[in-house]
């Protein structure tokens, strides 16, 4: 099987499990209105019958921005609430991590919201305790990225224009990019395999490690083809999102139509990531040296 | 590049002197003058200078010392003034230094004419509370008798001074240098009181006496170098690789110059005939109260040295400086000096943003926005202060109000005229966003109201500079507050009061040294008012101004009261009865509107200046109440055939010290599609948030 036709795969298995990405947009959406309620219904209480003319005093951002100066003892107490409901979210997020990846690995490809949640339920510990076990390597890709860095460090400092800074600088955040995609990579095999041969996580992340050994750079290489087909697709629904004018209300609908669209997009792609890695692993376990 | 013969440049050059001269004439007489020879030695970033002062007592005092600034010993250890003050605003690692990037300033000789030596009675002193023994930025060196009235004293000084890597304002990064605050430069004697000489703080800039310089630099060949004044001479010596220039300034009170082997030299003219209309002359002559001749301004050389990595931003540069130029010589005086230099400094020199007598700084980025003003109002800013600060040389230390105030004001005005509002800029990793995050387009008022409003209630606008609570106090007061207090004072004064306020000011204290009882003064003569009140609430004051409505409360008129009405004590017994019978009868609505203001803040207006209330009803009838907010609240009720459409407490926009303004307003039907923009722009950013945490996981 070449390049394409794994790619082509994750995307029609990620296509056939569209509803899950339906599901994800729905529950985020409930949690967003939850995180942003309080900021909303400060802004509506102070600016919900603001007197706002044709030629106004000043842009609308600006009295957004008086609403922020004069509250800032809500916003202190907001920040807290945001830690706690994040803390909350974290461990939702993992729930629904396992449902994804329950869901997307099953051959059936209908999807019922009661099925989703009950995959959620029965993977929802390993998949906690991959990701406790996940930290070790996290410390090891900040090693990594320091290591790999530490030229580019090196060249901005001792330059004496602005454009090695900027390129250094660029170029930091593309190998943070890229090898975080590889250690992502690595964590979600060893999820697929969690609940494709039903292993314990240690021994998953064994074997996740020993696949890799051979199939890596192949992998990886697929995996930031996908990623570059997204930001592709990302970067033009950003920019759609950017040009459409929101202040009639028909701009505005349109704008929040297209922002929505952005949303169920990136999950659709977190979806075609995890067909993509599943339908490679399928073809090529036998390979693992 | 504008390509001029030298012998017409020169004849450009004498007539600009002669002119600067007459101009000039008038201030007093000086008292001060330096000789400098300084060379650069950049492999060791180390100056080694010869220093010759000759300092006259004009006061009627007996002075037994003088106070000398010796700044870069602010970075020579971690207990200085500065390094104390910056560790306290966690802003230390900023100007830690590695030992090769420390800076100090040495004497080691120091002189009078007839060759005694005063360094054995030279000692360190800390004279600002709180008192920091081992700071040594100002040198008390007693005079072997004290100075009578009317008598000169000649001073020569050799000293060695090592340039900081980053220090505040100057510093050096390979090659690249930006030399300020570097010489052993005096006080300013106070007849009466003594040397106002103060140590180098985190959060203040400077004061020193006008002076005439004459500096001579010598660099590397391969270095191309600029300084306060004007080159007179240039001598190359091959055989050493090196080249010595000569600057000569007059009347100015600080001297900097810059040398990097990365700078382009470019010249242009700021030519008044083609700059300025006959049209803008008339009509600014009006404003003024002065004839057209009496405005006209001078040509002007003007020298850009600019990084080679920006040469595409050179027109950029002169643009902003011809609108500074034109405006600040239109509103406040003609520009008095020939030329005016104007460096985007060596890159991470930290010297960016700052003034010098006809020098100042500015600073760029290699890509930037066209709707972006960056590098545009630093460079009016920093060319304004040759008016807020060069000429009127007010005390930065203790009331930097006086210039950063009052050139945030002017450079507000300035780019308002010549640029429009401008957008925010959005980077990230030094790559512009504004294609796609669009940020709205802000007047520099507008702007500058929000900045102030959190430090309204924290600092009196007049604190010496050291003194604020921190640099987010300072920087906010001095700056942004007072210039929305100014702008304030314009709206309430009017436009042509408020320009001859002004230049009055302005010309009044043309190299002199004012204080902010002298800008009352001016205030209050040229206005005709006493406007002191409004300086001691916005000025003296750490009050906060926040009116804004309370409520606003519109209902039907009942038809019918219930209750016992009787005749008894009324002025007009039949009154209630006539009026029942009135409200049966009528088929007109009638409504109800109640409006409570209220002054949130602790700052009020005078009773001569009140708040105005303009409410808008239904029926296109309008209604204007006035508040002088003397009182907590007030309630002004209406009885209208119409509901209130809007009502808006200050709707002209005069009291712009007002730090909410999200509370002056009420509309019945709400600022509409704005909120809903809002409010799903909030909630999309949460979810992008959620979604990405959720990938992480």
């Amino acid at each position: 099987m070449n390049g394409c036709s794994y790619i082509g795969q994750g995307v029609r298995r990620a296509s056939a499990r569209f509803r899950l990405a339906v599901y994800l947009w729905l529950i985020l959406m409930v949690l967003a209105l939850l995180a942003a309620a309080p900021v909303n219904s400060l802004i509506r209480n102070q600016l919900g019958q603001l007197y706002f003319p044709v030629k106004p005093l000043q842009p609308f951002e600006l009295y957004l921005v008086d609403v922020f100066l004069t509250n800032q003892h809500f916003f202190s107490s907001f920040a807290g609430f945001l830690l706690s409901f994040l803390s909350l979210a974290v461990v939702l997020f993992v729930f629904l991590n396992a449902g994804l990846f329950g869901r997307m690995l099953t051959p059936d490809p209908v999807v019922t919201f009661r099925e989703f949640l009950a995959d959620g339920c029965r993977h929802f510990w390993r998949f906690l305790l991959s990701l406790l076990v996940f930290l070790p390597f996290l410390a090891i890709f900040f090693l990594l990225y320091r290591l790999l860095s530490a030229p580019l460090n090196l060249w901005s400092r001792q330059a004496v224009t602005e454009w090695p800074v900027i390129i250094a600088s660029n170029l930091r955040m593309l190998l943070a990019i890229l090898l975080w995609t590889a250690f992502k990579l690595f964590l979600d095999l060893a999820r697929i395999i969690i609940v494709h041969e039903r292993k314990k996580v240690i021994h998953a992340y064994a074997a996740a490690l020993r696949f890799l050994r051979r199939n890596f750079l192949k992998l990886w290489g697929l995996y930031l083809l996908l990623g570059l087909g997204v930001v592709l697709v990302s970067f033009l629904l950003l920019l759609s999102v950017s040009f459409s004018g929101s202040a009639t209300p028909a701009g505005l609908f349109f704008s929040i139509l297209l922002a929505q669209l952005f949303i169920i997009f990136r999950l659709f792609a977190r979806q075609a990531f995890i067909g993509l890695e599943y339908i490679y692993f399928l073809e090529n376990r036998g390979n693992q040296g | 590049m504008e390509k001029i013969r030298p012998a017409v440049k020169s004849f450009f050059i004498f007539l600009a002197i002669l002119s600067f001269i007459i101009l000039t004439g008038r201030a007093q007489e000086r008292r001060l003058s330096y000789e400098i020879k300084v060379e650069l030695f950049p492999e060791t970033a180390m100056l080694h200078g010869q220093e010759t002062i000759v300092w006259t007592n004009t006061t009627g005092d007996y002075i037994p010392d003088i106070h000398f600034h010796l700044y870069w010993n602010a970075f020579k250890n971690e207990l200085s003034t500065l390094a104390r003050e910056a560790r306290r605003e966690k802003m230390f690692s900023r100007y830690r230094a590695g030992k090769d990037g420390r800076g100090w300033i040495k004497i080691n000789s120091l002189t009078t004419a007839t060759g005694k030596d005063l360094l054995p009675a030279a000692s360190f002193i800390s004279p600002d509370e709180p008192h920091n023994p081992h700071d040594q930025t100002v040198l008390r060196v007693a005079l072997p008798e004290p100075l009578a009235p009317g008598e000169t004293i000649a001073l020569n000084i050799d000293f060695q001074a090592k340039v900081p890597r980053n220090g505040l304002r100057t510093g050096y990064f390979k090659d690249g240098f930006f030399i300020a605050q570097w010489f052993p430069k005096p006080g300013v004697y106070e007849e009466g009181r003594g040397w106002n000489c103060h140590e180098y703080h985190l959060n203040s800039e400077f004061f020193a006496d006008f002076a005439d310089f004459r500096v001579e630099i010598t660099v590397p060949s391969r270095m191309v170098a600029g300084a306060c004044g004007q080159e007179i001479e240039k001598k190359e010596d091959t055989a050493s690789g090196k080249t010595t220039y000569t600057y000569v300034g007059k009347n100015i009170h600080d001297f900097a110059w810059t040398a990097s082997p990365r700078f382009i030299k470019v010249e242009r003219w700021f030519r008044a005939a083609e700059e300025v209309t006959p049209e803008e002359y008339q009509k600014m002559a009006e404003i003024l109260g002065l004839t057209p001749e009496e405005i006209k301004l001078p040509d002007v050389l003007m020298i850009l040295l600019i990084e080679k990595q920006h040469e595409k931003q050179i027109e950029r540069h002169f643009k902003a400086l011809r609108a500074a130029i034109k405006y600040y010589g239109l509103w406040y005086g003609p520009y008095p000096y020939p030329t005016v230099t104007m460096v985007d400094p060596p890159f991470r020199t930290g010297s960016g943003g700052m003034e010098y007598p006809t020098l100042f700084t500015a600073g760029t980025s290699v890509i930037l926005e066209k709707d972006v003003l960056s590098p545009e109002q630093v460079i009016v800013h920093e060319f304004g202060h040759g008016y807020w600060y060069g000429m009127v040389a007010n005390n930065e230390f203790e009331e930097a109000w006086l210039d950063e105030g009052i050139n945030t004001y002017s450079t507000g005005k300035v780019t308002d005229l010549a640029y429009g509002p401008g957008r925010l800029p959005v980077r990230f990793k030094g790559i512009p966003l504004n294609w796609l995050i669009k940020t709205p387009a802000v007047y520099d008022w507008q702007l500058g109201r929000i900045v102030s409003s959190p430090v309204a209630a924290l600092d009196p606008i007049v604190t010496e500079s050291w003194k604020f609570y921190n640099s987010m106090s300072y920087s906010a007061n001095v700056y942004y507050r007072a210039s929305t207090a100014l702008h304030t004072l314009e709206r309430l004064l009017g436009e042509k009061t408020w320009s001859r306020i002004m230049r009055t000011y302005h010309m009044r204290y043309r190299f002199r040294h004012p204080k902010t009882e002298d800008f009352i003064r001016v205030v209050n003569e040229i206005s005709g008012r006493d406007m002191r009140w409004f300086f001691e609430e916005f000025f003296f004051s750490a009050k906060d101004f926040d009116c804004g409505l309370a409520s606003v409360e519109t209902r039907l008129k009942p038809e019918r009261y219930n209750g016992i009405f009787d005749d008894l004590p009324t002025k007009n017994p039949g009154q209630v009865k006539q009026l029942q019978k009135k409200n049966s009868s009528r088929k007109e609505k009638i409504y109800e509107t109640a409006i409570t203001l209220r002054r949130y803040g602790q700052a009020k207006p005078s009773p001569e200046f009140p708040l105005k209330l303009k409410v808008e009803f239904e029926d296109g009838s309008v209604e204007w109440r006035e508040w002088d907010a003397q009182t907590r609240w007030v309630r002004f009720e209406f009885e209208k055939p119409a509901r209130v459409k809007t009502a808006c407490l200050d709707p002209e926009a005069v009291w712009l010290v007002d730090t909410n303004l999200a509370n002056n307003s009420y509309s019945s039907a709400g600022p509409g599609v704005r909120l809903a923009a809002a409010t799903s722009r909030i909630l999309q950013l949460a979810q992008n948030i959620l979604l990405t945490i959720s990938g992480l996981l």
